[in-house]
């Protein structure tokens, strides 16, 4: 099939904690920056799609009414602006709709954005925020489910069905960080050793405090064009290859596969969309949150050859230099948290890799990435194909 | 000192009350369809397999096994943290559906998946909520 868009520029602000930056600098200096590296100015920008904000329910009021387009110079040019929110998934959920937009005519380019500041939370409000995304306030709320038992449970179950160990868990973490140290928009940059992470306090049985993702403040943009605009925009464009998803849940409780979830469904629907297959993979770019879903996504995608995903990244596979890199941003585990937009970071750094702009983590001769995404407790399971080629 | 904040209490729904006045009366419902006899967990106001608005109730026997679990130790949301650690378990019920709740009791802490378990319920204090959670079967 025809790549129905490409992605043309890209833009990010420094993942951490930036209590001194609001959320609206952090959103236009991201998708200023996107919008200069795709050598375009405010007013070619036919569509604004921001997803949802989480720490300011009045800067999110101001992404749905078009704050953005009065920022950015677009007032009386663009001619929609439009949220899309499902939470950690927004990435491909945006990506999937901007590329529709495009594909049928509706838009030339769309500007798609995310920035949020829950890093600069109470740690606590931080706990409880994630109480509720996808949690049943009237089933699961009142017995104390939260984020971290969300993941450490998945955590559980895959590790009784596969064997995997504790170690082979720290080593995901390890891996991550071991990409963060290159990335300067990273919020933890020191290196890290499976010892450290086993000797962490411990959060939710099998999780330790190194293995459960930290809040961030950060921005990232990115926009989408047709095919035959890309070239004349950039020399580098991304093509959108393929995508595949799969709704398994509201509440995690009534999954039946938490150590699958979706992913397989979903990785089938997108190779054969690209028409590629898990060789045709230079770098795959998962979202994380927690160490068990890599391994999960890593399973489902092919791309351990016959090893467990454990087992895989645990002999360093993934690592810096080795055959098959992922989330070569650090991840939510080491980038950090940014609420819906950990997925869009990882999104963008797919782009960044296929650009050939990852600067000291750039992994040579990349022509073909995978994204994967997820929202809520896991509720969907989301695979892109990106390729530098067309078809 | 200010008292430690309370735990959140279920908000019953017009079609979730009857769950939880059994619950009161130590007894674990189960939603069925009478079109299509799908037990439903949790309650609905429709059944999700047909669209049917014919719905009634089962008692479930109260045993089933751990699908997955956790023992939370820190970052509890508010009011559970004078309750670490505590047991957050998914449980499959024999008649096929999943719940989240509480393993409780004498060596809690050490559940396993597969574990089999049966329901009890828990009054939470300062309310008359009555919480299904569960309690590991011993060897016989």
């Amino acid at each position: 099939m025809k790549a129905p868009s490409a992605v043309v520029g890209i833009g990010e602000v420094p993942t951490g904690r930036y209590p001194e930056r609001s959320d609206l600098e952090a959103a236009v200096t991201a998708c200023r920056a996107a919008i200069l590296d795709a050598g375009l100015s405010p007013r070619d920008i036919d569509v604004v799609m921001p997803t949802g904000a989480l720490a300011s329910s009045h800067f999110n009021v101001d992404l749905v009414f078009s704050r953005l387009c009065e920022e950015l110079g677009l007032l009386r040019s663009a001619k929609m602006n439009v949220q899309v929110m499902a939470g950690g998934a927004s990435s491909s959920a945006m990506l999937t709709l901007a590329s529709a937009l495009v594909a049928t005519g509706s838009a030339r380019t769309v500007l798609v954005v995310h920035a949020d500041s829950i890093g600069s939370l109470p740690p606590q409000r931080g706990i409880d925020l994630f109480a509720t995304t996808g949690v049943s306030e009237e089933w699961e709320a009142p017995y104390g489910h939260n984020m971290n038992a969300v993941g450490a449970m998945v955590s559980q179950r895959y590790m009784y069905e596969t064997g995997t160990t504790e170690e082979e868990l720290a080593s995901v973490c390890v891996a991550l960080r071991s990409w963060a140290v290159l990335n300067p928009n990273a919020m933890f940059r020191n290196p890290l050793t499976v010892e450290e992470v086993l000797a962490s306090k411990m959060v939710a049985t099998p999780l330790r405090s190194k293995q459960c993702n930290m809040l961030a403040d950060g921005a990232s943009a990115f926009i989408v064009a047709r095919p035959d605009d890309a070239r004349t925009m950039t020399d580098t464009p991304v093509y959108v290859r393929g995508h595949g998803s799969l709704v398994t849940h509201y509440s995690m409780s009534q999954d039946v596969d938490l150590a699958n979830l979706g992913f397989r469904d979903a990785a089938r629907q997108a190779y054969e969309q690209a028409g590629l297959t898990p060789g045709d993979i230079d770098v795959a770019e998962i979202y994380d949150a927690y160490p068990v879903f890599p391994l999960i996504s890593m399973d489902a995608l092919g791309l351990c050859g016959d090893e467990r995903a454990g087992t895989f990244i645990a002999a360093g596979n993934t690592l810096p230099g080795g055959p098959m890199p992922m989330t070569t941003n650090g991840g939510m585990l080491s980038q950090g948290h940014t609420g819906a937009g950990g997925g869009v970071a990882v999104l963008v750094e797919a782009f960044r890799q296929l650009m050939g702009k990852a600067g000291e983590r750039q992994v040579p001769n990349v022509v073909n990435a995978v994204e994967t995404a997820s929202g809520g407790t896991w509720m969907d399971s989301h695979v892109t194909i990106l390729s530098r080629e067309a078809r | 000192m200010n008292p430690l904040p309370a735990r959140p209490l279920p908000r019953p729904t017009t079609w979730s009350a009857p769950f939880w006045e059994a619950a009161k009366q130590g007894r674990l419902s189960i939603q069925v369809c009478n079109s299509c006899q799908k037990p439903i967990m949790y309650p609905k106001q429709f059944c999700p397999g047909c669209l049917s608005d014919d719905l009634g109730w089962m008692t479930s026997q109260g045993h089933g096994e751990v699908y997955t679990f956790t023992v939370q130790e820190r970052g509890a949301p508010t009011g559970f943290a004078d309750c670490v650690p505590y047991v957050l378990a998914v449980i499959r019920l024999d008649e096929g559906v999943q719940l989240l709740s509480n393993i409780v009791g004498e060596g809690a802490i050490n559940i396993s998946c597969g574990d089999r378990v049966s329901v009890e319920f828990m009054t939470i204090s300062g309310s008359d909520f009555a919480l299904p959670v569960f309690r590991r079967d011993t060897a016989e």
